[in-house]
C-alpha cells in the first residue's frame, strides 16, 4: 500500500490531491427491506479480514505523510443508500465491490429471502454504506 | 454521493485524474464527463472490459481504462491533478 501511495505521489503535481475512499471502520453495510410503510433492518454485513486491511491502509497513509511527501488535507465520513429491486440485484451489487467483499452472517441471507417472499407490494431492498474519505495534498 | 464528498476537498472539473481500483467504472462514469482527462486502472480484466462497454455506450471519450496496478504505472509522465483510490487501499 505504501508503494501504491508513493507511486501515485510521483505522478501527482505539487499541490495535487490524493483521495482515498474506504468503508467505515465500525459502521458495517446495512441491508434492509423497505416496504411502503416501514423499514425492516435485516443484517449488517461484516467483511472478512477487514480490520487488518484497514490498519494497513491507515499505516500507509500515515507513513507517506510522515515521509513528507503529503500533508493531511482532511477526513470526512459519509453515508449513501442504494435501492435495489430484488435479491438478485443485491447479489450482483455485492459482487461488484472490490475484494474483500462484505458477506451475510450465517442465516441472515435466508432470513432476507424469507422476509422478501412475504413482502408487501412495492417493497424494495436497501443497502446503506458508510464511507471514510481521506484527502492528502502533495507537497 | 461519493462525488459530492470528493468535491468537498477538490474539484474534479477540468482536472487530469488518475483513478486507482476503478472496477467496472461505476464512479469513473459519474465524474468523467466534466473532467479533462482520466486514466482509470484496475487489475481485474473483466471489470475493465465491463467499463469499456459502458464507456462506449455512454460515449465518454476522455477516459483511458487500463488493466494493471498503480505500482506498475511508469514513475514519469504527465502529472495528474487528482489521484483517487476508490476502495483500493
Amino acid at each position: 500500500m505504501v508503494h501504491a501511495l508513493q507511486r501515485a505521489g510521483q505522478r501527482l503535481r505539487s499541490g495535487g490531491s490524493l483521495i482515498s475512499i474506504r468503508p467505515h471502520e465500525t459502521q458495517l453495510p446495512l441491508v434492509s427491506i423497505i416496504t411502503p410503510s416501514r423499514r425492516i433492518p435485516v443484517a449488517r454485513l461484516p467483511t472478512p479480514g477487514f480490520d487488518d486491511r484497514q490498519s494497513a491502509a491507515d499505516a500507509a497513509l500515515e507513513r507517506v505523510v510522515a515521509e513528507g511527501r503529503f500533508a493531511l488535507a482532511g477526513i470526512r465520513n459519509g453515508r449513501y443508500r442504494s435501492l435495489l429491486d430484488n435479491p438478485t440485484q443485491l447479489r450482483i451489487y455485492l459482487e461488484l465491490i472490490n475484494p474483500p467483499r462484505p458477506r451475510f452472517p450465517p442465516g441472515r441471507r435466508a432470513h432476507l429471502l424469507d422476509l422478501w417472499r412475504a413482502r408487501p407490494r412495492g417493497s424494495r431492498i436497501e443497502i446503506a454504506e458508510w464511507i471514510v474519505m481521506t484527502a492528502l495534498r502533495r507537497l | 454521493m461519493e462525488i459530492r464528498l470528493i468535491e468537498r476537498f477538490t474539484t474534479l472539473k477540468g482536472r487530469r485524474i488518475l483513478e486507482v481500483g476503478c472496477g467496472d467504472g461505476r464512479l469513473t462514469m459519474q465524474y468523467a464527463p466534466t473532467a479533462r482527462q482520466v486514466l482509470a486502472i484496475d487489475p481485474d480484466r473483466l471489470s475493465i472490459e465491463d467499463a469499456l462497454d459502458e464507456q462506449a455506450a455512454l460515449r465518454i471519450p476522455n477516459v483511458t481504462f487500463r488493466v494493471g496496478s498503480i505500482e506498475r504505472l511508469p514513475a514519469r509522465g504527465a502529472p495528474f491533478d487528482v489521484a483517487l483510490f476508490s476502495w483500493s487501499l
